[in-house]
């Protein structure tokens, strides 16, 4: 009797031990998903912020027509799937950052740099360009952490994800117009 | 904002990431942040306002290096207290894999999490062990930062993901303002040259440019060479030949006040190294004191000047390409003015007003993040099981 006894406790020590582990494991994922929604909330509000801040340059009217004409149709783009992810976004920041470096040449930074409004707006698009960068690199941080861990095979096997999408680093150029830096 | 950082050595000790860690604190504490600083340090050691002592560190072996650090229950608790008290708005770990009071930080906080990466020497076999018990820490930073390619390199490839690159910061002004003294000031018949650094280890390049100087001296007789940095010149001139030592003046460890003047007189300051060098700050604090600079080129270097727009550079151990190099700019002094100029004008680029707007950046996009996440309706079972992770 006493050793059916131990039988059942034994078994039962190891469920709780494999319970505990398995519930360590899913605050684990549930700590990164957590992480990984807050990463994708700022870059959304960093690359709304970038679109306003080429909204801005092209009404300062500092700019010539064609230039401001293509520079506010990208921004525009940009700012009219605010919430979307996937190619379909990726491709509008593609393009807004494409026409920001066209619009920033030489000439157009140094007209804009002899105005207080042209300083001003330059000052801004240079900060938001370098928060879109940073904050898509710990985006996509965050997004390396989460695969790796949704690759273990507790994860899998368990189903301990749930319906959780796998997620995908956000892939476009976001480099600051060359000529933006200058001083 | 109440910013926290946590630096794993001692106070008690100069070293880089101390330096670091200070002159960030001082700067922000200079912009008005609320800074607190955590680190070890022995009671005797006097300390800034601003920093919290995590008591007495132990020197012990890690990654390849004895290092003064601590850690233990003790020191946990000290952690989870200064924690507790700061309420800070971030938490800035240096180093976090280091068994220090950054990886128990770590593993205590919660909240915005950025991290430094410092080190561009870590062995894998320390990672390969360390990794399994630290990575779900790890995990917790939202954002890192490596202070050069090198040191991105190893997050690269040992933690996996990516860092942004942000340099360690010059006070450039303290360099720019140094006043120039004669006694070190060459004159077109005799120029002067700089080398700083410990003699007696090979990397920092001293033979290197000790078997340039027989070439140099041919062509220019009257060369003054500045050599300042601890170490014993008889041990180390032995095998020079008697001229080039005759041109040698050994100055031995000199004060910071000093070093800047000495960079701020000299023709060419010159840069030597062979290896090992993760970024080069000694270049930065001489280009902002206005010394035209000679330096090996490694890729570090080459960074820091630009590609050679900013400061002269030669092929790396090779003393007949130093000595040609050398001798050129010697004899052009419009040369090594206009290296002087872009010099003090790419400096600025690392000054701490620069960098530290930089990393003031980074706090607020990951403050902007875990606010964002926490917006984000919770579920019971998921506040449960967040609870239970702690």
């Amino acid at each position: 009797m006493s050793e059916v006894l131990s039988w059942v406790f034994a078994i039962l020590f190891v469920l709780v031990v494999i319970a505990w582990y398995l519930s360590y494991k899913a605050a684990r994922l549930d700590r990164l998903h957590v992480r990984l929604s807050g990463t994708l909330a700022a870059l959304d509000a960093r690359l709304v912020r970038r679109a306003e801040a080429a909204v801005e340059l092209a009404n300062s009217g500092l700019l010539d027509g064609a230039t401001a004409l293509i520079l506010a149709n990208a921004a525009a783009e940009s700012l009219e799937a605010p919430s979307e992810h996937g190619d379909a976004r990726e491709l509008a920041e593609n393009d807004l950052t494409e026409a920001l470096e066209l619009a920033l040449t030489p000439q157009a930074v140094s007209t804009l740099r002899s105005t207080a409004l042209g300083q001003d707006v330059l000052a801004r698009l240079a900060s938001a360009c370098t928060r879109v960068q940073l904050a898509r690199r710990f985006h996509n941080d965050a997004v390396t952490d989460v695969r790796r861990v949704r690759r273990t095979w507790t994860i899998r096997l368990f189903h301990l994800a749930g319906y959780t999408p796998m997620p995908h680093t956000v892939e476009f150029n976001d480099d600051s117009p060359e000529h933006l830096a200058l001083v | 904002m109440r910013i926290g950082i946590v630096c794993p050595y001692s106070f008690d000790v100069p070293g880089g990431v101390q330096f670091h860690v200070r002159d960030l604190a001082e700067h922000l504490i200079g912009q008005g942040h609320d800074v607190s600083v955590l680190a070890p340090a022995d009671s005797e050691t006097e300390l800034p306002g601003y920093v919290t002592s995590a008591g007495r560190a132990t020197a012990v072996r890690y990654n390849g290096s004895v290092a003064r650090l601590n850690f233990g229950p003790v020191t946990a608790s000290k952690v989870g207290k200064w924690l507790d008290a700061g309420q800070f708005d971030v938490l800035h770990l240096h180093e976090p894999v280091t068994p220090s009071v950054s990886v128990l930080a770590l593993m205590a906080a919660e909240g915005p999490i950025v991290a430094t990466f410092h080190t561009s020497m870590l062995r894998s076999r320390t990672m390969q062990t360390a990794y399994p018990i630290i990575r779900p820490s790890l995990e917790k930073i939202a954002g890192r930062i490596a202070v050069s390619e090198d040191a991105r390199r190893t997050v690269t490839t040992h933690v996996g993901g990516d860092a942004v690159v942000i340099p360690n910061g010059v006070y450039v002004d303290r360099f720019a303002g140094a006043p120039r003294r004669s006694a070190w000031m060459g004159t077109p018949a005799s120029p002067t040259i700089a080398f700083l650094g410990r003699m007696g280890e090979p990397r920092k390049g001293l033979p290197v440019l000790a078997a340039a100087l027989p070439e140099i001296l041919r062509s220019v007789p009257g060369l003054r060479v500045l050599v300042a940095g601890p170490g014993d010149p008889e041990e180390v001139t032995e095998d020079w030949p008697p001229e080039v030592v005759a041109a040698c003046e050994f100055l031995g460890s000199v004060s910071d006040d000093d070093k800047a003047s000495l960079l701020a007189s000299v023709d060419v300051y010159v840069a030597p190294n062979t290896g090992g060098e993760s970024f080069g700050i000694i270049l930065i604090e001489a280009m902002s004191a206005g010394a035209c600079v000679l330096a090996s080129d490694l890729s570090a270097f080459s960074r820091v000047l630009d590609g050679g727009t900013a400061g002269a550079m030669f092929a790396n151990e090779q003393p007949d390409a130093l000595a040609r190099t050398l001798v050129d700019l010697l004899r052009r002094p419009e040369r090594r003015a206009e290296l002087a100029a872009a010099g003090r004008h790419r400096a600025r680029l690392f000054d701490w007003s620069v960098v530290a707007d930089d990393i003031l950046a980074v706090y607020e996009t990951v403050i902007e993040g875990v606010a964002a996440a926490h917006l984000e309706p919770q579920g019971r079972w998921n506040r449960f099981l967040r609870g239970g992770a702690r």
